[in-house]
């Protein structure tokens, strides 16, 4: 079976108005304006398969949401193709839209002043869910999301992570074979986090539901995704495990040694990140780790030595601020 | 807007109405405030014609008392079934990112509006009835409890919100290219004001305002509706009256048609 | 920057002047299809009732540039609780909270409704002499008194019921119906007009006044009703801030 979710060479370019001061100016713009091309996404190919949860990295105007829209038919590229669960997804067919659901923010899917219980009814009647599988689900993810007790307050009374995961109830209620969630947990606090986090899992895991996952916390995509997609500016930068992003991006690693009697002077080895009198935290070039290692060693009593790659935040970062 | 499952558009409609209905049922002490509200425009305009009336013995314009009393009256109702999405609602749709939402679903917006609207006007004519209860206590009009007419008035009602929807729902797509729409709707509202019969009967009107009123879909939305309730038209004027408001959705609905799929090509272009 | 929010202000200016001008079409509009069909409404000519559109329409542009968004800040600022920085200032809280905000554009139908009245008063100027000039004045200062005070006690009653814009919108409602002098309307609501919302004197006064008419008594009243609208305002407003203390302590 083909991949649920292909991206071949997608490119959108914007037209955005060139806005000039001066008065006279400004005037004149209001009868001929003129305009710059922005390239948004440039020339991104990757491949979904089915059942896969990818986490979408990438600073905030990279071209992340504009990918998604693409791929959930809101936008119409300039260029290149794109295909989900077969369909031209900007063809908008009847048949696509009934499998598929997107997440972008808060509340809307959601009736503000009503109950949570109405709009899921909406959600029923616009895509033909049936009584019996409607109610098995609501119940289900209700209380996996322990909101059970909320499903008749209105929307308008819940907190900001209650409404999330009524919003994420709404997108599932039809059994989407793919989902696309932009900041699924933005604004929510740790456990609330967490608890979205495991039910994507949970659904991914049971119903086979294939996720593209964008988010500002790596907490979420290390936790959901074992493969990550990095846009940067527009292009693609980076398709893989999230476990190679380090190897790739971070020239260094990091050892910790639990030790009290090192040398005072340790420039040599690498640059030193934290000292305390019982340990040592160094960065140092990966491919010096092995002979640094046994320096150390050699050097001093240690009773403890460890090697890890650095926090994947900072890497991130790293990619980011880099390719800038 | 084609191609739907006929069954499963019904039952679509069916919890689109219910959203409606219960929102404003929830709301029902706003709702009737607003109804409230909304009265002093038509006993302002029906205490003027009337103080007309009386200055020109007792009628203007073919309208006695009751009658005028009657129009009005109706007029309360037939504005309930005159809201509908309000053109300017497109800006904070687009803005907030809703649309998205509703465009990636497999049912057109328009039946989540259409329907919603539908709901929230049954729950509006639930609180309108004491309303009118105390204004026919009060004006006394002069009503046609025909079976015919109160037939087509159901008809008639309904046909005028079908129309009027579709005329604030094209307007509406405007949104898509400015965000300065606001001066265009509110020529189109000063229009509609005078040429649908709802500031004063059309027949009052100079005779060059009413040939202008015959080329506009606003007469169908308003005074019509009222003219059959108050039994003004016989049979046949009611039936093409009704003929008139198919054929103006029609027409609407097919320039919605060709305006919608520009306004995505457009939005699908640029985004936001 | 500065320059854009020029280019937005500047697009404001027109819409508002469009509004304003569609506002004053249609009360003229208006007017002309009821003269259509009589010479005289409830006593008053078609250039006497334009005296009427012109004051409420100034009027109603005082509210929207003064007064309107004043107490909408007000309403907002006592449902958020944020009232307490203004009520701690070393100032008089009640003018404190009237002068806020001023939304300039609405300035526009204050002169278009200034318009109407001149083109009117032009027409009517043979029977006008400085006593109905300042006598007009005086009636419009007690007018718009009357309503500011009208939407300040509206307003404070959000200190005690937290959602008042249905009152306003039921006010605002209200006020429409000053677009006609009030001997037109049923003798129930004509009593509601000058007892309860006495638009009566804040508009159809106002207008006799500059048609020539001026109807002494009725003048005297309308000072007389402006003085008791500032004092039950005033003294709604203190009830207000003591009950709004007494929530937040």
């Amino acid at each position: 079976m083909d991949a649920p979710v292909v991206a071949s060479g997608l490119t959108k370019t914007f037209k955005v108005p060139v806005r000039q001061g001066g008065l006279k100016e400004s005037v004149k713009s209001l009868f001929r304006r003129e305009f710059r091309l922005v390239e948004a996404v440039k020339d991104v190919s990757f491949e979904i398969g089915a059942g896969e949860i990818v986490g979408f990295l990438g600073p905030n105007g990279a071209g992340k949401t504009t990918t998604i829209k693409m791929l959930t038919g809101l936008l119409h590229p300039t260029a290149g193709d794109a295909r989900v669960l077969g369909y031209q997804p900007w063809k908008r067919d009847k048949d696509l839209l009934r499998r598929i659901a997107l997440v972008m923010g808060q509340r809307n899917n959601l009736q503000w002043d009503l109950p949570a219980e109405d709009s899921f009814l909406l959600n029923k009647a616009i895509y033909g869910v049936p009584d019996s599988v409607y109610r098995r689900r609501i119940d289900e993810f209700a209380q996996r999301l322990e909101v059970t007790h909320l499903l008749d307050k209105p929307i308008r009374n819940l907190s900001l992570g209650e409404r999330m995961k009524m919003e994420i109830i709404a997108a599932m209620l039809h059994g989407p074979e793919v989902v696309f969630l932009d900041e699924p947990t933005i604004g929510l606090d740790v456990t609330m986090q967490r608890r979205v986090r495991q039910f994507v899992l949970d659904m991914n895991k049971e119903e086979g539901v294939t996720v593209l996952l964008t988010s500002h916390y790596m907490a979420d995509v290390s936790a959901m995704a074992e493969r990550v997609v990095v846009i940067s500016q527009g292009s693609l930068l980076y398709d893989g495990a999230l476990a190679g992003l380090a190897e790739r991006f971070s020239s260094h690693k990091t050892i910790r040694v639990d030790t009290t009697d090192l040398p005072a002077d340790l420039s040599g080895l690498g640059r030193v990140l934290e000292r305390t009198p019982e340990r040592v935290t160094l960065e140092v070039e990966r491919d010096r780790v092995s002979e640094v290692a046994s320096r150390l060693l050699a050097a001093a009593t240690v009773t403890d030595l460890a090697i890890e790659e650095p926090p994947l935040e900072d890497v991130i970062e790293r990619v980011f601020t880099q390719s800038r | 807007m084609t191609t739907e499952n006929p069954f499963s558009l019904l039952s679509y409609y069916r919890a689109g109405a219910r959203v409606g209905f219960q929102r404003d049922l929830q709301y029902r002490m706003a709702t009737f405030m607003v109804l409230v509200a909304f009265l002093f425009e038509p006993v302002v305009y029906l205490s003027v014609w009337t103080a007309v009336a009386r200055a020109q013995g007792g009628m203007v314009g073919g309208f006695d008392e009751g009658q005028l009393a009657a129009y009005y009256v109706v007029w309360t109702l037939v504005r309930i079934y005159n809201t509908a999405f309000d053109p300017k609602a497109w800006e904070w749709r687009i803005r907030d990112g809703r649309i998205n939402t509703f465009l990636s679903q497999p049912v057109h917006m328009f039946h989540r509006d259409f329907s919603f609207f539908m709901g929230s006007k049954i729950a509006w004519t639930l609180m309108w009835i004491p309303i009118a209860a105390v204004l026919t206590l009060i004006f006394r009009p002069s009503i046609a409890w025909h079976p015919v007419n109160v037939g087509l008035f159901l008809v008639a009602i309904w046909g005028g919100y079908a129309v009027r929807f579709l005329v604030l729902y094209v307007l509406g797509m405007i949104n898509f290219w400015t965000t300065r729409g606001s001066a265009i709707f509110g020529i189109v509202t000063a229009l509609e004001m005078i040429f649908s019969g709802r500031l004063v009967p059309l027949q009052l009107l100079p005779a060059w305002a009413q040939d202008a009123a015959a080329w506009m879909p606003f007469r169908w939305t308003f005074q019509f509706p009222i003219e059959v309730l108050i039994g003004r038209l016989d049979t046949a004027q009611m039936l093409a009256g009704v003929g008139y408001q198919a054929a103006w959705a029609l027409g609407l609905g097919l320039l919605f048609t060709v305006v919608w799929r520009a306004a995505i090509r457009r939005y699908e272009a640029v985004g936001n | 920057m500065g320059l854009q929010r020029e280019m937005q202000y500047r697009a404001n200016f027109w819409v508002q002047l469009l509004n304003s001008a569609i506002a004053l079409g249609t009360g003229i509009a208006a007017i002309a299809i009821v003269y259509l069909h009589t010479d005289t409404l409830a006593g008053w000519s078609s250039v006497e009732l334009v005296t009427v559109l012109g004051v409420h329409l100034m009027v109603g542009g005082f509210l929207r540039t003064f007064v309107f968004p004043n107490m909408y800040r007000l309403m907002m600022d006592v449902e958020e609780g944020t009232l307490d920085y203004t009520l701690t200032r070393p100032a008089d809280s009640q003018l404190l909270v009237s002068v806020r905000e001023v939304e300039m554009w609405s300035l526009i139908d204050v002169v278009s409704g200034l318009g109407a009245l001149v083109w009117a008063a032009t027409r009517l100027a043979d029977r006008l002499g400085p006593a109905h000039y300042l006598a007009f004045l005086l009636a419009v200062v007690c007018g718009s008194a009357i309503l500011y005070c009208i939407w300040l006690i509206a307003a404070t009653l959000a200190f005690k019921v937290v959602r008042v814009d249905n009152v306003m919108q039921m006010l605002s409602g209200v006020f429409e119906a000053g677009r006609w002098p009030v001997g037109v309307y049923p003798r129930w609501l004509r009593t509601g007009l000058t007892f309860v919302v006495p638009l009566a004197f804040a508009v159809t006064v106002p207008a006799e006044t500059i048609s020539g008419r001026v109807d002494w008594p009725w003048l005297a009243a309308a000072v007389a009703a402006a003085t008791v609208a500032l004092v039950a305002a005033r003294l709604v407003w203190l009830w207000g801030i003591r009950n709004y203390s007494g929530a937040s302590a």
